[in-house]
């Protein structure tokens, strides 16, 4: 639901440049936006709750000790109130409960398991892949990376070491597929457009058409042809 | 030239100017439609700014020679490129009018010849920090070619060497055929072509900028105006403050600079000789094909290390600090600062590490040698007598042949048994060992590991001997058992023509064959379970020692100086560069006055920081080379028939070290030369004092490197 059938969006400021956007995600209306704004909250909930498990396993004694006790509440801007703040929590009925669980929880499971739960509230919902052609530059490949942590990766390639640009099919799992190939000079492998989502192939074939004629000059084309 | 398709590129600086009063753009003209901005100038006249820069007096005073710029840049001059904010003037056709200002959000920009445009705009690396821009990932190792060669040489994975260059080849071959197989070649246009000089143009901009906006006031007409009283009284304050000092500064330079300074290289040179002495010895060979003195032993590797460093430094320096007599801009030697300082940081924390070691085994040097030789004694004598022991009855059901059993279990225990002596006869001298070791590790961590790598094989040759011994008698069973085998079948094994003939033998050799086939074949279990223990206890050790080493390479090699510059400041680690569309639909600009521009689209140019997986590039060639080499078939081959297993040669495990250090260091005497003529560096004491008269400070002297 909240991920769609991969579709292809245009931006074409100039003629001579032009980007292309695969993407995932769906488009967006009101009960969409109250989707994701209920998995937002749920995610910050499930992080903040498997850091406190955390603390109260591993810290436990140094803010839930009854020993240390605050008698009157300190700065909002003071490092101390980090530490009341953390106090509140460990002695809070959550935080007692908590600390019950973490102790029946052995180290060596809980560690790997929230470091798990923390890598699935970070990821991504959706991906995006964009091909950037510009004319007189080049074009760069890029894809949205898996969790919210990294950027993008991108790759440009200059136009003077693009050697060809085309559709190619292939086999995977049991279809085949079309996707769009950069072959670059001088290198061993081939550069794949949209390697993630691999869309469909009249995506591809619009992608291929708009790519040449945005890249090089009009007459250049002609001259191709031709020859 | 006019261009095909009316296509202008512009590159923006993004920082350029915000505010909406005229000006000058000037700048590279690349192409007819390809310019690059590099200022504007505020309150001057195009024509005047036109001959200026003609003349060369916006080049004034630059620290260097422009002629450098201007050669980083492809260009052999700058343009007068357009007007800024300033409408109803007349230009010429290629020049461009732009229109920028607080209620601008990009600029706009305009030009007659232009059907669509492209805004490029960057921010201008800044090179005092020593940031740039590179189209390809910065190298933070010295070069492949060093490795190549270094590779090549190593004899023992000669085999894996040929298979491999034959592969790199292959796939040379098969790039070349491609090319054959693209539809049309595609003729690079000029603005193609210009983007390498673009790059270069874009790492000089912010210098540049600072030098023309410094200049324009030679340029600019404006009234002089006479100091007033008090400017007077404190313009000769200062004057007479800056008198003094500089006659100090006289005073040290003249008399006691030079005395430090040649104090200062012979020591260099002396103990540059003294490391010469040194790794003659470490490098010498008996013959040329043998080991030398490294290749045997760690803590000999290790002072190799550290001496070629310590011999490279001054070079490594001196390149260095040419890079001073150039603008800033240039960014060849960039890659060789992070070596050094890396190198530098990389001894240090050594050093640092190794006195906290150092202090924690001398003070506790008896306890450490107790447990060592405790250790050693339990899990190398104890154990194996104890293992050979239940090898000789029968172990786990097998039942072997009693006899040869007893005779193998015999010898090697009566190899411990004296072998145990000698450990006894160490152990009062294990804590004079051990507190040696401590103390060597004040000269790096990196030191006391290395002797312990060495003395672990010292304490374990016993273990070597018997893996030796046991895999020889089991390759040797092994190949007599296959021969008499072929003879069972009737066959035999045609050494000339490498192939199996049939043979026809007579009845008592047959008869005799076979008897002592069976023999063999029956005694074989015996020598596989001994041979199975001792090749097994071999793998601990080797395994056991690469962990050593990997720590090793860890300290030598870590890239740490460009993981810190990589958290402070990622534009000073370039991995390449980046585009970003500019979304302009949603925030279109306010049209400018009633001339709408051509279709333009804006495009952010960013630097791309270096990746992780690049900065550990040579860690992962090292994991990969050390599988390669004990996780071969070949090797699993030569256990399984009992052939010795070369442990991996040392030049292929330290090629990561060796990527920091020239293939071929200076000789003693290329370093002398290079130490002597160095100049002393040049002092800016004439322009610089001539500005400071004047109460401002232009010629930045405070030029510094953040590490």
């Amino acid at each position: 639901m909240l991920r769609s059938q991969p579709r292809l969006f245009a931006r074409r400021p100039s003629p001579t440049t032009v980007e292309y956007l695969v993407s995932t995600s769906p488009t967006y209306n009101l009960p969409l936006r109250l989707l994701l704004v209920t998995t937002f909250i749920f995610r910050v909930l499930v992080g903040l709750g498997v850091l406190v498990l955390l603390c109260s396993k591993f810290a436990r004694k140094n803010y839930s000790s009854e020993a240390t006790t605050y008698p009157q509440t300190p700065d909002l801007l003071n490092i101390d109130y980090v530490w009341y703040f953390l106090h509140i929590i460990a002695t809070s009925k959550a935080g007692t409960q908590s600390a019950k669980l973490a102790s029946h929880i052995p180290a060596t499971a809980l560690l790997p398991a929230s470091l798990l739960i923390f890598y699935i509230i970070l990821l991504r919902t959706h991906t995006t892949e964009a091909l950037l052609v510009i004319r007189g530059l080049g074009i760069q490949t890029s894809t949205s990376s898996d969790t919210f942590l990294s950027t993008a990766t991108t790759r440009f390639i200059p136009t003077e070491k693009i050697q060809d640009i085309f559709v190619n099919e292939a086999f995977r799992g049991f279809e085949v597929r079309y996707y769009l190939v950069v072959v670059v000079e001088g290198e061993e492998d081939v550069v794949v457009v949209f390697p993630r989502l691999l869309p469909r192939r009249h995506i591809v074939e619009k992608v291929w058409r708009g790519a040449r004629a945005c890249l090089y000059e009009p007459d250049w084309g002609k001259e191709g042809k031709s020859g | 030239m006019p261009e095909h398709d009316g296509l202008m590129r512009v590159f923006w600086p993004a920082d350029v100017s915000r505010t909406d009063s005229p000006g000058i753009i000037v700048g590279w003209r690349n192409s007819g439609l390809d310019v690059f901005v590099l200022a504007i100038l505020e309150d001057v006249e195009a024509r005047n700014v036109e001959n200026a820069l003609k003349v060369g007096i916006l080049f004034r005073n630059a620290s260097h020679p422009p002629d450098r710029i201007f050669q980083l840049c492809g260009q052999s001059s700058m343009h007068v490129l357009g007007l800024a904010n300033t409408p109803g003037v007349d230009i010429e056709p290629l020049q461009i009018r732009a229109r920028t200002g607080p209620g601008f959000r990009r600029p706009q920009i305009l030009c007659d010849r232009a059907s669509t445009i492209q805004i490029i705009m960057f921010e201008r690396p800044a090179p005092n920090k020593m940031q740039y821009m590179s189209l390809d990932p910065i190298s933070l190792a010295l070069g492949d070619e060093a490795e190549r060669t270094m590779y090549t040489l190593g004899s023992i994975d000669a085999e894996e060497e040929k298979e491999e260059l034959r592969k790199w080849k292959r796939t040379r071959g098969l790039i070349e055929k491609l090319n054959f197989h693209s539809v049309g070649k595609h003729q690079p246009s000029q603005k193609e072509l210009a983007l390498p000089w673009i790059v270069n143009q874009i790492n000089c901009s912010w210098e540049l900028n600072t030098l023309l906006q410094r200049n324009i006031s030679l340029v600019r007409r404006r009234p002089g105006r006479a100091l007033s009283v008090s400017e007077r009284v404190v313009e000769s304050a200062t004057t007479m403050r800056d008198f003094a000092l500089m006659a100090i500064w006289q005073m040290i330079t003249v008399y006691i600079y030079p005395v430090v300074r040649r104090a200062f290289i012979i020591i260099l040179l002396g103990h540059r000789i003294a490391a010469e002495g040194l790794l003659l010895l470490l490098e010498w060979r008996l013959k040329p094909g043998y080991a030398a003195l490294k290749d045997i032993s760690a803590t000999a590797q290790q002072v190799e290390i550290r001496l070629q460093q310590f011999c490279y430094w001054p070079m490594q320096y001196l390149t260095l600090r040419k890079r001073k007599d150039d603008w800033e801009s240039v960014t060849t030697s960039h890659p060789d600062y992070i070596r050094f300082y890396n190198s530098l940081w990389l001894v240090a924390n050594d050093v640092i590490i190794g006195m906290a070691l150092g202090s924690y085994i001398i003070d506790n040097s008896v306890w450490v040698a107790e447990s060592i030789s405790e250790i050693l004694s339990i899990y190398t004598v104890a154990a194996l007598q104890r293992t050979i022991i239940w090898l000789m009855r029968w172990p786990a059901g097998l039942k072997l042949n009693n006899e040869l059993a007893a005779f193998l279990g015999d010898l090697f225990l009566w190899v411990i048994e004296h072998w145990s002596y000698f450990i006894e006869a160490l152990r009062p001298a294990l804590p004079r060992i051990i507190w040696f070791i401590g103390f060597s590790s004040f000269a790096g961590a990196s030191m006391p590991i290395a002797m312990f790598s060495d003395l672990l094989s010292i304490l374990t040759l016993h273990i070597y001997s018997f893996y030796m011994a046991s895999a020889r008698i089991f390759n040797w069973q092994y190949t007599i058992l296959l021969s008499l085998f072929q003879l069972f079948r009737g066959k035999k094994n045609n050494v000339l023509r490498k192939r199996i003939d049939s043979c026809d033998y007579d009845l008592d050799q047959l008869l005799l064959g076979t008897i002592l086939f069976t023999l063999l074949f029956f005694l074989l279990p015996t020598v596989i379970v001994f041979y199975i223990t001792f090749a097994g206890s071999r793998m601990a050790i080797i395994s056991f020692k690469a962990v050593l080493e990997s720590v090793l390479a860890f300290l030598n090699h870590f890239p740490i100086f460009a993981l810190m510059l990589r958290i402070k400041d990622s534009q000073r680690l370039p991995g390449g560069i980046r585009f970003e569309l500019e979304d302009t639909r949603q925030t279109p600009d306010k049209p400018s006055n009633g001339v709408s521009p051509p279709p333009t689209s804006y495009i952010y140019l960013r630097s791309v920081p270096l990746t992780f997986p690049d900065m550990f590039h040579q860690y992962f060639q090292l994991g990969q080379r050390i599988r390669k080499h004990y996780l071969s078939p070949r090797v699993l081959s030569c256990l399984a028939i009992g052939k010795f297993v070369p442990p991996i040669h040392r030049k292929n495990l330290y090629s990561l070290q060796y990527s920091m250090l020239p293939a071929r260091r200076a000789g003693i005497w290329e370093m002398w030369n290079a130490l002597v003529t160095v100049p002393p560096l040049k002092k800016h004491v004439g322009g610089e004092f001539k500005v400071n008269l004047n109460g401002r400070r232009l010629n930045g002297n405070g030029r510094r490197h953040m590490h």
